[in-house]
């Protein structure tokens, strides 16, 4: 006989009761373990997808939101802001600039507004500031004409190299010169054209969306990014491409504040319903809780019974919901995908790990274990002959 | 027993406040019971007796006199030493049995072994094979007769090896046929050196006890 035997017979009284509670701190845990997967995930994707992936360390924008502008820079559209070529010269004179790559994002979207294609404007520069730029097939433009598709678009218009594509809207047909590896990020739903080309499609010659710098020395951020702003005319910006992230960021605080409402909401409930379970189960067992006294129970038996009961479904509540968390956390990345408002990142948003899921389960754990000690001490605190005497 | 007494009660009362009124549970009550001894305490429902249960059963201190129990002093023991008395020397039996439902007949009868931290499996099988239970230890209490749930009771109530039984009421929800097999059983205990005292209402339960108390407003009145 021991008490996780006792503890786990009290369970089965009322099973549906404490399949319930149970799965009230399920709830708990999948919400806490969704959240911080998605939390992680969404700064990690960032992060990888602007600052680790790209080998640029500064940008160049024209003034207005920082938030717009990395929203332009990465995921496209005609921003009626530019930047003019001039810019580019007096950069890449200095010398703490490795390289300097400017180019014209804009995007297309098509009449019935279900599709929306990018395309970027690049120059040759792209290949010193993207490490994991590599063919599939085919290679650089050879012409005005050419297009290099990235993974994901070449998968979709099922086109190869040396191909032709036609653009409707351009009226416009384009030679397919290669074809991207896959690397997760905005690049592989990206057509890249010519930065001359992409000008000219949209009218608007010896303009940029931005300018990416590449320097020598990272340490050297910091001092050439100010050395930049003073060169710039008043309404263009320099950004870090951390800053740039961190803006992101700044801008995910309103989602991530409703996702932490959503976990803090969840455990309310769950506590309540725990330790209303539990005192119920308290007060259905006065007299048997009293006759145990009566048979030397002290008050630490009482307490550890009533915890242990607790335990038992606080850990298979929260092992259920942190198991259902990291399962839902993809369905929920692309839930959240939809309706971010913040700058999305390719690839998947939501990074579930056996440490968040270790992380959910104790913290629920915690809660059940928490809410065990008022029931508990009610238990500890009866007295057999009031009891038995009145009841 | 330490001073010849299995319990001994000296000028013992016992009050409660029920709002503002103050009641009298337990009055100037005095008794002696050697080792070994089988009393009824007899009255009516409201009488005392039950209180006087708990007092001899270390549920409760007296609010005037002394009780010693196996040769302690408990009118002002610390409840640490009330349990351990509870845990080593008595053992309980009610008339509501109070077993647990989702517990088998044996793992019902281990149960103080629990509180008591004592193993002795094989003491568990012995008690029931005593209450002649012992081809039931698998079954669950909903599944046994009220006299056989009593049996239970009683063979947990006797699973630390008490050297006093306090029952309450044991036969009041029993039939006639099966009070008296619960009546045959405390005689048995008796013989073998357990002193039993039995709380009841009805007279007729306590022919078989060596002494018979008589309660009346919290006084003993013979």
């Amino acid at each position: 006989m021991t008490f996780r035997k006792v503890a786990l017979s009290n369970l089965r009284r009322n099973p549906v009761r404490s399949i319930l509670t149970g799965l009230s701190l399920a709830v708990s845990a999948a919400t806490l373990s969704v959240v911080l997967s998605l939390d992680r995930g969404y700064s990690s994707a960032v992060t990888d997808e602007l600052v680790n992936k790209t080998g640029v360390h500064l940008y160049i924008t024209k003034e207005g939101c920082p938030i717009e502008a990395a929203s332009v820079i990465a995921q496209g559209g005609l921003s009626p802001l530019y930047v003019s070529e001039d810019v580019v010269e007096k950069v890449r004179k200095l010398p703490e600039v490795d390289v300097v790559m400017p180019f014209k994002l804009f995007s297309v979207t098509t009449d019935d507004g279900l599709r929306t294609d990018i395309f970027m404007g690049i120059t040759e520069e792209v290949l010193e500031v993207k490490p994991d730029w590599r063919y599939s097939s085919g290679g650089w433009f050879e012409s005005d004409s050419s297009v290099i598709l990235g993974a994901e678009m070449a998968r979709i218009e099922q086109l190869r190299e040396g191909e032709l594509m036609y653009s409707e809207r351009f009226d416009r047909e384009f030679r397919i010169s290669g074809i991207l590896e896959r690397n997760y990020t905005q690049d592989d739903g990206i057509f890249f054209i010519p930065l001359k080309t992409a000008q000219e499609l949209v009218g608007r010659e010896g303009k940029l969306s931005a300018v990416a710098i590449k320097l020598r020395d990272i340490a050297s951020m910091d001092a050439t990014r100010n050395k930049i702003r003073a060169m710039m005319p008043q309404d263009h910006f320099v950004l870090g491409s951390k800053e740039l992230s961190e803006g992101i960021f700044q801008f995910f605080g309103s989602t991530r504040a409703i996702m932490i409402v959503m976990v803090i909401v969840a455990a309310i409930i769950s506590i309540f319903g725990i330790v209303n379970t539990m005192l119920m189960a308290v007060l259905e067992r006065r007299r048997e809780i009293a006759y145990l006294k009566c048979v030397g129970a002290g008050k630490l038996d009482l307490l550890r019974l009533i915890s242990l009961e607790t335990l038992a479904i606080a850990v298979a509540g929260s092992a259920v919901g942190a198991a259902a968390g990291a399962a839902l956390s993809p369905v929920s990345g692309n839930l959240l995908r939809e309706f971010l408002v913040a700058y999305v990142p390719s690839g998947s948003i939501a990074r579930p790990d056996a440490g968040i899921a270790l992380l959910a389960f104790t913290a629920c754990v915690l809660i059940g274990l928490i809410c065990s000690i008022y029931p508990a001490l009610r238990a500890a605190r009866i007295v057999p002959m009031e009891v038995l005497r009145n009841e | 027993m330490s001073n010849g007494h299995a319990f001994r009660l000296e000028s013992v009362s016992k009050y409660y406040r029920r709002g503002s009124e103050t009641v009298t549970a337990v009055r100037d009550v005095s008794l002696n019971v050697p080792p070994g001894g089988y009393i009824a305490v007899v009255g009516h429902s409201g009488s005392g007796k039950t209180t006087l249960l708990n007092l001899i059963g270390c549920l409760d201190r007296p609010s005037e006199g002394r009780i010693m129990i196996n040769g302690e002093w408990i009118h002002e023991a610390r409840e640490a030493d009330l349990i351990r008395l509870r845990r080593s020397s008595i053992g309980f039996v009610f008339q509501q049995f109070f077993l647990i439902p989702t517990l088998s007949v044996l793992e019902n009868v281990m149960l103080p072994e629990l509180f008591s931290r004592r193993k002795n499996n094989g003491r568990a099988r012995e008690l029931l094979e005593m209450v002649q239970l012992d081809h039931r230890l698998d079954h669950l209490p909903g599944q046994l007769s009220g006299g056989e749930m009593q049996r239970v009771a009683i063979a947990r109530a006797l699973i630390n090896s008490p050297s006093i039984l306090l029952a309450d009421e044991p036969t009041g929800n029993l039939d006639s046929r099966n009070a008296e097999r619960i009546m045959g059983l405390f005689e048995q205990l008796n013989r073998n050196g357990v002193t039993v005292v039995v709380v009841t209402h009805n007279p007729n339960i306590a022919t078989g006890c060596d002494r018979m108390v008589h309660i009346e407003d919290g006084r003993i009145i013979s």
